[in-house]
């Protein structure tokens, strides 16, 4: 809780530089100051003048006040108490004009008065603020019980993605609403410098908050147990699985989709933004700890039918397995060559190959014992030509990790330069990674790996004993395609160019840890409303998933249902899909309001379906091809620029939005009890506490200006 | 699609097409006897190589950026990436090889349901070698029947002797232009390419030639 003193002080440092600058001599050595602080970077303000002992020491006593009254219980304090603290305040004021040796400074009682009061009210409001707008997880776990997410929390993301469409970065969001500094103006600067460390302080004390610290070990903690619905998805398997990729969601029960609900039910976009900074931290801290994610899946390669944010998560659990993989395989040759060499002062001894050992050897045409590195399992029955040996697959390092925003790039690359070293720089990678495997190995060993339609079998070899006559041998067991034996094939080139050394001691080929630091760099820069959108679509995704098991037993809902599900994939595959935002989260109210009242729900949309038959109507092509009957009428109800005629509210003919909303109105009132656990309605669209504690700062400003001397 | 649009970029539509299967059944020889009438043999690709062919059908001038893919199991995960946008996939295997025919179906139109985000792309078998008449181990009914499996179309061809090369790219232009959603991805790619192209050079005063 000492953040919260620490603003008080500054504040009420602010109150006291503010009163001082009355004095027509305090107003030339404040701006004096005011150069000093520029040049030196500080804060404190009179700090340096000869008055600077007195100012301490009733800071000090100030700040002992704030402790006391912090402590004390809300409520309790009678107003007696009140007065006997603004008198000892009071004294204090005395002492220092006693003390002072720049003039007398008569600073009434009523302003003094009002800033004790002011400073209780803006912890108040913090406080309020605070507690309103971080979501439990008790409450979070409670919502779970709802069949699906409440529409409240994805109306919060709608809200949050169109206001992310005005700003770029998201810490635009967490800074809303800056103070505009005027040049020149003292009062100006200090309440920029004011706002600037109470965000700073605000931020983290929201780190540290211990609802946030709780839902963060919530998420990334807990046996995925945290925010689990029941989705029974035996009867519907393959329809199941596919509604989430087909809208480029996320998968039911993911990290993504979880993050998305938890992130829905802020009441504030500062919050939301802030949460999002507490969430990329978590994941720094779970890739330098190589801890998986849970709730993505530890080793695939990124499912580009997901959204790119589990794409990217997919990313970091891959590479997470891959580090560990990698110093297993590198600690395991390495004992593999201490072995070797401590068996090497034993040569003598040894005249063949000990079957128990798990060292494998190959011996070259001279007899000589080479030993095999990163080689995996015998090659079918191939043998090397030159030594009879039998051929073994390398290891190999495996390919990279590309997320669909990488793949554009390198495709872009690649039109743009004609570059084919990725290609090159595997195959070399493969042909290092056999030389070391296959001690005596030729180029046409290799191929008959890697490529064997490019290896012709000669008809007739029947002979065992010519494999050990070397050239002999080539001629007669077979021969290169005549397209690899091609004057300047770049395969011989890279051939002997290529070194003996196996897959965990090469440079590389794709770096873990450049692709997850470009990950995690990528979140903290993400534009708001890209962020926004993918964990409203996931969501969207979760609870149209969720919807189509529990209504598929029912006919006349399914359809109903389905007309909605097609709807959204539409739209969600469509280029414009932040102009129908709004459209999708009538789908969903739609689908919450089936689930909880179904047979009422069929009737209103049956009704509006009827009403709609007596427009005349221009026909609307969707990309897709020809719609469905029933598709066409489903898009003009919801169609944002249809008018809609219904008898409902006749007078309300001509505003459809809040048509169709009256509509819902008056078809729930009878059942609002069935509502009142609904939460409540998604905040203003931007922080309320921003410009509340900014208007109130700037009326105690204006009133300590123009207060008479 | 307005004539001053079309005027600036030389075309008015733009596809990525792909070809894929195993490694030897011609990929690159097709591509190379479609793009300059030529017939050597061809080194075998490493990893993903591309040309880019200008080509005019049913009225409309075209932009094919065709993508041509080692077939080689080591290169899979690396010519995966290509797969991504592609309006059309050209599926290849020699008439020759049984083998590269059995794995139309039992790897390669796997990969296509994998790793392909264009669930209306236009996807074509070619059985390739065709003027090897004497080694053919694989009929044309059995290519047809797999095609009509796998909801592709079918041509056999010869890319020694072009028999029907031209119009296998032709033809899958043609059934590209008549999927309306990719139709729609292959004016938008040229509308973003004249932006693009705007952005880079303010002052250019004309664009032409075609790539070779």
């Amino acid at each position: 809780m000492e953040p919260h003193a620490s603003s008080f002080v500054s504040k009420a440092r602010t109150a006291f530089h503010s009163a001082a600058a009355k004095a027509e001599r305090v107003l030339t050595d404040f701006k004096i100051d005011l150069d000093s602080d520029k040049q030196f970077h500080d804060d404190d303000f009179g700090m340096q003048r000869g008055d600077e002992s007195a100012r301490s020491e009733n800071e000090s006593k100030f700040r002992n006040e704030l402790k006391h009254i912090k402590w004390r219980p809300p409520g309790i304090g009678t107003k007696q108490d009140w007065q006997d603290r603004i008198n000892n305040i009071r004294k204090g004021r005395k002492e220092v004009e006693v003390t002072d040796k720049v003039g007398d400074v008569n600073v009434g009682s009523v302003p003094f008065y009002d800033e004790n009061l002011y400073i209780l009210n803006v912890k108040n409001d913090l406080d309020a603020k605070a507690s309103e707008a971080i979501p439990t997880v008790e409450g979070l776990t409670a919502a779970t019980k709802h069949p699906i997410p409440p529409s409240s929390v994805l109306k919060q993301l709608a809200i949050a993605i169109e206001a992310g469409r005005q700003t770029n970065s998201m810490k635009d969001f967490v800074a809303s609403s800056p103070a505009r500094e005027k040049a020149g103006l003292s009062i100006s600067s200090v309440k920029a410098l004011v706002l600037r460390e109470k965000e700073d302080k605000l931020t983290s004390e929201f780190s540290s908050d211990e609802k946030v610290v709780y839902l963060i070990n919530s998420l990334f903690d807990q046996e995925g147990e945290f925010l689990r619905r029941k989705i029974n998805s035996d009867p519907e398997e393959t329809s199941i699985s596919s509604l989430p990729r087909d809208i480029h969601g996320a998968p039911p029960e993911s990290l993504v989709v979880k993050l998305a609900e938890v992130i829905g039910n802020f009441k504030t976009l500062r919050g939301m933004s802030l949460f999002w900074s507490r969430v990329v931290d978590e994941l720094r801290k779970h890739w330098s700890e190589e801890k998986h994610l849970l709730g993505v899946p530890p080793d695939d390669i990124p499912d580009l039918k997901s959204c790119l944010l589990y794409q990217q998560f997919q990313v970091i659990n891959c590479c997470i397995s891959r580090k560990r993989r990698h110093i297993i395989a590198i600690e395991s040759l390495d004992s593999m060559v201490m072995e070797a060499n401590s068996n090497t002062s034993d040569s003598a001894n040894y005249m063949g190959r000990i079957p128990t050992s798990p060292l494998l050897y190959a011996r070259l045409r001279t007899g000589e014992l080479v030993l095999r590195l990163g080689a995996d399992c015998p090659s079918g029955d191939l043998t090397l030509l030159e030594t009879g040996e039998p051929a073994y697959s390398p290891v190999t390092q495996e390919g990279p990790l590309l997320t669909e925003d990488l793949i554009k790039e390198t495709e872009e690359f690649v039109l743009r330069t004609g570059s084919v070293g990725a290609g090159c720089s595997q195959l070399l990678s493969d042909m290092q990674a056999f030389k070391a495997a296959n001690p005596g190995c030729i180029l046409e060993d290799f191929v008959r790996w890697y490529s064997p339609p490019d290896w012709m079998e000669s008809e007739g070899s029947t002979e065992d004993r010519d494999s050990f006559y070397g050239g002999e041998s080539m001629s007669s067991r077979g021969q290169l395609s005549l397209r690899m034996q091609k004057e300047g094939n770049l395969w011989r080139e890279l051939w002997e160019t290529s070194k003996s050394v196996p897959a965990v001691k090469q440079t590389p080929l794709y770096d873990e840890d450049l692709a997850v630091e470009g990950i995690l760099d990528a979140f903290e820069d993400i534009q708001p409303s890209e962020l926004y959108r993918q964990l409203f679509v996931s969501l969207l995704g979760l609870g149209f998933a969720i919807a189509e098991t529990m209504l598929s037993g029912d006919i006349d809902t399914s359809k109903l249902f389905n007309d909605c599900k097609e709807y959204i994939v539409t739209t969600s595959q469509s280029d414009g899909f932040h102009e129908k935002v709004n459209e999708l989260v009538q789908m969903y109210e739609t689908v919450e309001k089936m689930l909880l009242n179904p047979d009422k729900a069929l009737k209103m949309m049956k009704h509006m379906e009827e009403s709609t038959m007596t427009t005349d109507e221009p026909k609307r092509r969707f990309s897709t091809g020809e719609p469905k009957h029933r598709f066409k009428r489903f898009s003009h109800i919801f169609g944002g620029k249809d008018k809609l005629l219904t008898p409902v509210r006749k007078d309300e003919v001509n505003d459809e939005e809040k048509q169709i909303r009256h509509s819902f109105s008056s078809f729930f009132d009878s059942k609002s009890s069935l509502f009142s656990k609904k939460p409540p309605k998604p905040g203003n669209l931007y922080p309320g506490e921003q410009p509340l504690s900014l208007e109130r700062l700037d009326s105690y400003l204006d009133k300590v200006q123009f207060h008479p001397i | 699609m307005n004539s001053s649009s079309g005027q600036s970029s030389g075309y008015d539509l733009s596809f990525k097409i792909l070809l894929i299967g195993d490694s030897a059944v011609g990929k690159s020889s097709l591509l190379v006897s479609f793009i300059s009438n030529s017939a050597e043999d061809i080194a075998p690709t490493i990893g993903v190589d591309f040309k880019i062919k200008m080509l005019t059908v049913g009225g409309k001038r075209l932009k094919l950026t065709i993508w041509d893919t080692a077939g080689q199991e080591r290169f899979r995960t690396l010519t995966s990436s290509y797969y991504r946008g592609a309006q059309g996939i050209i599926l290849v295997y020699d008439v020759t090889r049984r083998d590269t025919f059995t794995n139309l179906s039992e790897v390669w139109s796997k990969e296509v349901e994998l790793y392909s985000t264009n669930q209306n792309c236009v996807k074509m078998l070619v059985g390739n070698k065709v003027d090897r008449d004497s080694e053919r181990v694989v009929s044309k009914e059995e290519g047809l029947a797999l095609a009509e499996e796998l909801g592709c179309l079918f041509f056999e061809c010869s890319a020694k002797t072009r028999e029907n090369v031209e119009r296998c790219f032709e033809e899958l232009a043609l059934k590209i232009m008549e999927v309306p959603s990719l139709l729609e991805e292959g004016s938008t790619a040229v509308k973003r390419n004249i932006l693009k192209q705007q952005q880079e050079q303010p002052q250019a005063s004309e664009f032409g030639g075609c790539c070779s």
